[in-house]
């Protein structure tokens, strides 16, 4: 068989609305939907929930692209707007006082996880998180995880630098204290098991 | 007092203290074992958090997110057969076409298909469209799903660059190839030596194609008029093509498929690169 050239149909947008989202613009944001997942995954909790946050802050930055200014920070803009749809979200279904109880069913369900205490550890961190304010876990993901400055976080949240440090101290000596707590049960389950 | 302590020690943590803060601070933890414990817990659960979320990043991107960042809906960028509507030909066109025509045809129909399913109800209103060709809805169903295939792997090309030395593999250089592929759930695949061609096999990471999983191979070079490259393999349900020349997303694209395999050759070097290596991984492979 002799490879043999063509040209390839054409290529299509699936939509129209496509055709008018510029390059580099799509290009950014693919660029950083890595980021914006794990972002995402920090707030809710969730693979598939951050998925979707991710897919709905994807489709509203395509409708404000105007709005980003060029100089700017784009992946700071992308995450303003996935905090903004989680919020969004967050009141529109009044989940808030739901939300420990999900991700303690969420861990429960992933049987592997259980089984090896290095992930166990890793998770006990992640359901840690889903314990904390929506504000205090939004600005730990930003300077914690993300690694923005206090005054990124700040831009991005839309709040002084101030209410990021105090929310940022008050988050981290809770997930402290969360993780001395349940370590300290799990050191008390593994003893029992070994008497 | 407790809380502004709280609040300095995370500052300081986080590199937050300009030079005289910093220097307060220090002076505080050297004369307080109780502030030095404090911190050291801080940032050993700060080194968790990161952990905790670390790999994330390294997750292969789902297409419905690729779609999404380029203006697609989900539902668009994952077509379903059930929901392809065949463009109702005139009785003249139902003859055997010549081999060219055919892919204009699929052109107009894949064309057509993305506004019929932006818009369906109008289309159906007007009488343009009527369901019933199978023959024709597989290649529609073909020519839509090579489209997005196609896009995504432009896709993942482009996170392959804009991740840089950054970039995090999935299965490395040095390992063994089947072994590790296969404990990282890609397709069961060799990859092609390609130093000849000065390009350097970087590893390979775990990306999905048509809702599966698939291998994108990484290749990079010092030379920037190649630039890194990337041969993405996937499990293919859709008829044998030969190699076909495409430009998406100001990426040219290589593909072809062969015997239940789709491949892609994915870089911003020229054609005639792109096709001469194409053929090496054809022969290396046995996959043209």
């Amino acid at each position: 068989m002799s490879p043999s050239w063509k040209q390839a149909e054409a290529p299509v947008r699936a939509v129209d609305r496509g055709a008018q989202v510029s390059q580099r613009f799509s290009d950014q944001l693919i660029a950083v939907l890595p980021r914006l997942r794990r972002f995402a995954r920090g707030l809710t909790g969730s693979a598939s929930e951050a998925d979707d946050l991710v897919q709905a802050a994807c489709e509203r930055a395509l409708a404000r692209e105007h709005q980003f200014q060029e100089g700017t920070r784009f992946d700071s803009w992308m995450f303003r707007i996935v905090q903004t749809v989680w919020i969004d979200q967050l009141r529109a279904r009044e989940v808030r006082k739901e939300d420990a109880n999900v991700a303690e069913e969420r861990l429960g369900s992933d049987a592997p996880v259980r089984t090896i205490e290095a992930r166990l550890a890793l998770a006990e961190v992640r359901r840690a998180v889903q314990f904390l304010p929506p504000d205090q876990r939004t600005t730990l993901m930003l300077v914690t995880v993300e690694g923005l400055s206090y005054k990124e976080a700040a831009d991005v949240v839309g709040v002084p630098v101030g209410t990021i440090m105090s929310r940022l101290a008050r988050a981290r000596i809770a997930l402290q204290q969360h993780l001395e707590t349940g370590g300290a049960s799990r050191r008390s389950v593994k003893n029992a098991e070994a008497q | 007092m407790q809380k502004h302590s709280d609040e300095t020690l995370v500052a300081y943590l986080d590199g937050e203290l300009d030079g005289a803060e910093r220097q307060h601070v220090e002076a505080w933890l050297a004369a307080d074992d109780a502030a030095r414990d404090r911190l050291t817990g801080l940032a050993q659960s700060a080194d968790l958090l990161r952990s905790a979320y670390g790999d994330i990043v390294n997750e292969p991107v789902p297409e419905r997110l690729i779609a999404a960042a380029r203006g697609e809906t989900a539902g668009e960028a994952q077509p379903r057969a059930a929901e392809i509507l065949v463009l109702r030909r005139p009785q003249r066109s139902t003859m055997t076409m010549p081999g060219g025509r055919w892919g204009i045809g699929i052109a107009a129909a894949a064309a057509l298909f993305g506004l019929v399913v932006g818009g369906t109800g109008s289309y159906l209103a007007s009488g343009l469209l009527s369901s019933g060709n199978p023959a024709a809805e597989q290649r529609l169903a073909a020519a839509a799903a090579n489209n997005t295939w196609l896009d995504n792997a432009a896709g993942y090309y482009k996170l392959v660059v804009s991740a840089g030395d950054a970039l995090t593999i999935d299965v490395a250089a040095d390992a063994d190839s089947r072994e590790a592929l296969q404990k990282a759930s890609l397709p069961q695949t060799r990859w092609p030596d390609l130093k000849p061609w000065g390009l350097n096999f970087r590893g390979a990471r775990l990306v999905v194609v048509e809702g599966r999983p698939a291998a994108q191979l990484v290749y990079t070079t010092e030379n920037k008029a190649i630039g890194p490259l990337t041969l993405v393999i996937g499990a293919s349900k859709q008829s044998d093509i030969q190699p076909t020349f495409d430009h998406r997303q100001d990426v040219n694209l290589l593909y072809w498929r062969h015997q239940g395999r789709a491949y892609a050759l994915v870089g911003q070097t020229d054609i005639g690169y792109l096709w001469g290596i194409a053929n090496d991984v054809a022969w290396q492979l046995d996959a043209i």
